[in-house]
């Protein structure tokens, strides 16, 4: 069995009287591409927000490769390797792709603040290879030719993809992907799903959020489904389709078509 | 902005014509400002005194601009400048110390009194922060005025020495324009690293920059501390320049000052805070001659200028250099 990258174990979260997501486990294998898949609230992106620490845990933890991060904050895990993107697209509107992808890499160039205030020598030297690094992000995710573009004159299907490459400027090890075919036609979301593939062939493990089941089933070998903050089931995405309690949550809960 | 005898026209052509322009805009704004009391000085001290008030507040408007460029308005600056008035003043009147000392010891009192409120305030955000500065503003000037032990309340504090080698009100003209340059210099050095980088990133998107690995919250306060040491410092030079000081000098109206020259100036560039104190400053002054309307027109000036000039200032230098840019090509 291969190594686990990312472990989520007895997590919970409630807000008031509403207990968003209760005893939440799964794990993320080396180079695995996991779903998260459930009918709409069932604390899919408070999964995410928790894990990412956008949002403090009440309960549980969460440990990235070898260390417990639980409660740590977003971008100290970043600079641990753990990004975690948008629903919305996330950019920086008024900036070309490539300054986009830059700030992307920021978590890499940026090891404090008196050094990147004064731009000491090594600061520099991060900086030029962050900039080396960005070329070849440009050239995987095929932005070459809109590098100079103002991200917010892309069409939104390529400002997801950009939301991508932002992300995996800083060369996470894990990454959370919330939604990243929400609102994109077919043919755009094989597009970002042939992106997400190429992030996880150089070494990304990816965790998806998605309610797109045709999305998910392609990419995914194995999903966990989400019922009221609580993790339903677990398993191969065609073994998931089939499952009684999986379509009860979808058809019988919510008009959500799987 | 040091000039480099060194370069060739050539080089300089070849850096972009955007760089260049602002490098030289800045050589001749401090050409223009170092021969200033020469050119008035034999008539109109005046002109000197207006003069020294503007460069003494373009101090504190291009530190305030640094909190705008992290998408922050805050009110609190008049309490830093106080804080760092009565700092020197207090030191200078009461223990007697020399005048480089008490000056450094006023930007660290207020730098480190950001530094303290900083986390506080900075939880804050948009209206919020707005609101809770505001009241910082307004508790500062009651401490001012109730700590009557320490600050002599109401009455203030007189008799506050200028430093004995700038006496002379040209040589003080100097100094502070010696301090404004110096604060040009660290505001832009601040703006061009990383760490402007990561503010940018900030304004446009708190979450997305957090995500991005800029740790928000640290780089907030670091850059509003360094914000309120700037301020401070020109409230050291502002109670030397006057003498006097008490807490009518630091209210509402002084941290409303800084805000609108940033505003009128113009938010997206350095030379807005900047603009923005030479108008603010020198338009009322220069309005003396029609008294009665002086408030009235000051007005009406301000209102055009927001209504026709969103990006400030700056803004209409921007056209004007892309307009002869157009008809030179």
């Amino acid at each position: 069995m291969s190594r686990q990258v990312l472990v989520v174990s007895g997590l919970g979260k409630s807000f008031g009287a509403l207990q968003a997501i209760s005893d939440l486990h799964f794990h993320v294998e080396d180079g695995e591409i996991v779903g998260l898949i459930g009918p709409n609230g069932a604390g899919k992106t408070t999964a995410i927000n928790l894990i990412s620490g956008r949002l403090k845990p009440d309960t549980g933890m969460v440990r990235l490769e070898d260390k417990v991060v639980t409660g740590f904050s977003t971008n100290s895990l970043v600079q641990r390797g753990l990004v975690r993107t948008f629903q919305s697209t996330a950019v920086y509107p008024e900036r070309s792709v490539w300054s986009n992808v830059l700030r992307g890499a920021f978590a890499e160039i940026y090891k404090g603040f008196w050094p990147a205030l004064v731009n000491t020598g090594a600061q520099k030297r991060r900086r030029d290879a962050a900039i080396v690094h960005v070329e070849t992000i440009l050239d995987e995710l095929g932005l070459q030719d809109v590098r100079d573009v103002p991200a917010q004159q892309l069409p939104y299907g390529r400002q997801k993809t950009l939301g991508l490459a932002i992300a995996i400027a800083s060369r996470p090890r894990v990454i959370l992907l919330d939604e990243p075919a929400a609102g994109l036609s077919a043919e755009e979301v094989d597009r970002v799903a042939d992106v997400i593939r190429r992030i996880n062939s150089r070494g990304v493990s990816v965790v998806v959020v998605d309610h797109n089941m045709r999305f998910i089933s392609g990419l995914c070998r194995r999903v966990v489904v989400l019922h009221h903050g609580r993790e339903l089931c677990t398993g191969k995405p065609a073994e998931i389709a089939a499952n009684p309690q999986v379509i009860e949550a979808y058809l019988g809960t919510v008009n959500e078509p799987a | 902005m040091t000039a480099r005898p060194a370069m060739t026209a050539a080089a300089a052509d070849n850096r972009g014509s955007r760089f260049s322009a602002s490098h030289m805009s800045a050589v001749a704004v401090i050409v223009v400002m170092a021969a200033w009391p020469g050119a008035i000085a034999s008539s109109e001290s005046f002109l000197l005194y207006v003069g020294t008030l503007v460069v003494l507040y373009s101090v504190g408007a291009m530190s305030l601009h640094l909190v705008f460029r992290m998408g922050q308005v805050s009110f609190a600056h008049a309490a830093f400048l106080g804080i760092g008035g009565y700092t020197s003043a207090l030191l200078l009147t009461g223990s007697g110390l020399s005048w480089p000392l008490a000056f450094c010891a006023s930007g660290l009192v207020s730098g480190l009194f950001g530094l303290l409120l900083g986390p506080i305030v900075l939880r804050l955000r948009g209206v919020y922060f707005v609101l809770f500065t505001f009241i910082l503003c307004e508790f500062a000037e009651r401490v001012f005025t109730d700590w009557g032990s320490l600050t002599n309340g109401a009455g203030g504090v007189a008799g506050i020495p200028a430093p004995p080698a700038f006496s002379s009100p040209v040589s003080f003209y100097y100094l502070c324009l010696g301090v404004a340059v110096l604060c040009a210099l660290i505001c832009r050095g601040v703006l061009k690293s990383d760490v402007g980088e990561a503010i940018d990133a900030i304004r446009t998107s708190e979450s997305l920059a957090e995500s991005n690995g800029v740790p928000v919250f640290r780089i907030k306060v670091a850059i509003f501390a360094i914000s309120c040491l700037l301020v401070g410092f020109q409230g050291a030079l502002q109670a030397s320049f006057v003498h006097y000081i008490s807490p009518a000098s630091y209210t509402f109206d002084e941290s409303l000052r800084f805000v609108v020259m940033n505003v009128i100036g113009g938010m997206n560039s350095l030379w807005g805070p900047v603009l923005g104190s030479v108008f603010i400053i020198a338009l009322p002054e220069l309005l003396r001659n029609w008294v009665e309307y002086q408030w009235v027109l000051y007005g009406v000036v301000l209102v055009l200028a927001m209504r026709y000039l969103p990006g400030g200032l700056y803004e209409l230098g921007e056209r004007a250099s892309a307009l002869l840019r157009k008809g030179g090509a």
